[in-house]
């Protein structure tokens, strides 16, 4: 006996519907913005992950070779541990403490699952490295959900100041409420948690 | 880009609500976020493939064995439901585990999830854990006693987001309450737990190493080498380490009733024998090889302990200084009365 198949569905619409928002907040942002970029990376992560991990679920959603997925999620945790080494020396621009950790276990959990997947990596102590990687994404998700939309949110503190200014000095108007919908933080953090969630259910489902 | 675009809706929300700033976190919080992320974990296991086979509504049904008419009948009708609708009730179960730790984590929700979850915990203790094999005699703290998911009841309760008026309270525990009752909780779960520890089924000299040894299989290599350590260390010594083990527990239930100092060693004794359960009675819930429910409930008690724990005296304060009391600093939930 496995969990049904109908669950893992349900997972994977969420995780189909992560991707399609992280889509359109890329495409959004593009289109009201002439340069800069500076949280796009989470953005692809989101919508990388949502992909990968519905395909995951459903066989027949799978859209790459899981080899090519293990280098994706190998280049990302590189990418987000750069961000977070960069953030933890001031180096970078001044974040809200912490900000690049979940995306980098997230990315780390799933190159663990593709390594797995693809017989990379030892499967001596697999088990106990999946509920490490779940029980940190539970972690950040209780976080996540503590914390208020909107305040302190995944998007850098830094576009915060910048942000201010350029909305004093007269911003292009969100005027269409799906366009403010999809960039409005507590579906930023809803697409978070909703990863986090998914991510650990697989882990911990297959202990 | 992104960055900006989010930046102009952040600044548009905030505005429209009054830049309100977030919540502090206290440590009350901050043990709610735990056994919200707890709840969480259940909801997660729940879902895992053994939960779906048969084997899930026979784990039920085998906690009426040896519990009164009156407990096991309605047990007994819960197993015979759930192996009827397994897939459908099974679901259930993982989703609402799954959202009681949303709940609690998310603080507009939290007092709802809260009382929830103590709904839940009550008719799965009944119904799921057969009250923890309490009334059969069957168990013992080492693997779990009086049941783990009691516990989560007891947590909800001392962890509501209230403060009674007027006192200051010494321990996160005792905020809504009240230090007398809190004390009162304490003092009854970890002196059944000593009584429990004495029962004969326990103090026999294989007990303890049997209870251990049996929590070794389907386990990764190193718990399984740490199950057998701890069990050959206890082989033949079942009646002393029992006595030692009622004793260690009768002077954690005691320890809250002693001054802060005291206290404080009583707690940290509460925090070792939780580890020492979870690691060697418990096999860290038996998470890893797969089919566990739950952590058990060692990681509970750690948790009720640390709410317990008496906060450092505050320093003297500045004539000019006119704050809260210790206790009261930044609390978040006074939000959401």
């Amino acid at each position: 006996m496995s969990t049904p198949a109908w669950i893992l569905d349900i997972f994977a619409i969420v995780m189909l519907l992560v991707a399609e928002v992280s889509a359109g907040q890329l495409v959004i942002a593009c289109a009201w913005t002439r340069r800069g970029g500076t949280d796009a990376d989470i953005a692809v992560s989101h919508l990388l992950m949502g992909i990968a991990v519905a395909g995951i679920l459903v066989p027949g959603l799978r859209t790459l070779p899981n080899a090519v997925w293990e280098f994706v999620f190998a280049a990302m945790t590189a990418w987000f541990a750069w961000c977070l080494w960069r953030e933890s020396r001031g180096r970078a621009a001044p974040v809200t403490h912490g900000h690049y950790a979940p995306h980098l276990v997230q990315g780390a959990a799933l190159l663990d699952m593709f390594a797995a997947l693809t017989g990379a990596m030892p499967t001596l102590h697999a088990s106990t490295l999946a509920l490490i990687f779940a029980l940190l994404l539970i972690a950040f998700t209780v976080y996540d959900v503590d914390r208020s939309a909107g305040v302190d949110g995944y998007f850098r503190v830094v576009g915060r100041r910048s942000a201010l200014a350029v909305a004093a000095a007269g911003p292009v108007a969100l005027r269409q409420p799906t366009q403010r919908l999809l960039l409005s933080p507590a579906v930023v953090k809803g697409c978070q948690v909703a990863i986090s969630v998914t991510i650990a259910f697989i882990l911990i489902i297959m202990i | 880009m992104i960055q900006l675009a989010f930046g102009r809706v952040r600044v548009r929300l905030r505005e429209r609500a009054g830049a309100a700033a977030t919540p502090g976190t206290d440590a009350r919080r901050v043990l709610q976020l735990v056994l919200a992320g707890i709840w969480l974990l259940d909801g997660l296991l729940q879902y895992q493939p053994m939960m779906y086979s048969p084997m899930f509504g026979q784990m039920i049904g085998g906690t009426a064995v040896g519990n009164p008419g009156v407990i096991a009948g309605p047990i007994s009708w819960d197993a015979a439901l759930v192996a009827q609708h397994l897939a459908l009730l099974n679901t259930v179960f993982a989703t609402i585990q799954l959202l009681l730790g949303l709940g609690i984590a998310y603080r507009p929700t939290l007092r709802a999830a809260l009382a929830a979850s103590v709904a839940w915990s009550l008719a799965v203790w009944w119904f799921g854990e057969g009250l923890g094999g309490v009334l059969n005699g069957g168990t013992n703290p080492v693997t779990g006693a009086p049941g783990a998911v009691i516990l989560y009841a007891l947590l909800a309760v001392l962890l509501w987001p209230a403060d009674r008026a007027g006192a200051v309270a010494p321990f996160a525990a005792a905020r809504a309450v009240g230090a007398p009752a809190a004390r009162l909780l304490w003092l009854v779960l970890w002196g059944s737990m000593a009584y429990f520890a004495l029962t004969p089924a326990d103090r026999a000299p294989q007990a303890l190493h049997d209870m251990i040894v049996g929590m070794a299989g389907g386990e990764p290599g190193w718990v399984t080498w740490l199950e057998n350590q701890g069990a050959a260390v206890l082989a033949g010594h079942g009646l002393a380490a029992s006595i030692a083990l009622a004793a260690a527990l009768t002077v954690i239930a005691a320890g809250v009733f002693l001054p802060a100092p005291l206290a404080r060693g009583a707690l940290v004794l509460a925090l070792v024998v939780a580890a020492f359960i979870w690691v060697f009675g418990e096999a860290f819930g038996q998470i890893l090889a797969g089919g566990a429910t739950d952590p058990n409930s060692a990681p509970l008690l750690a948790l009720l302990a640390l709410a317990y724990w008496p906060p450092a005296r505050p320093r003297a304060r500045r004539p000019q200084a006119d704050g809260p009391p210790a206790m009261a600093v930044g609390r978040p939930d006074e939000k959401f009365k």
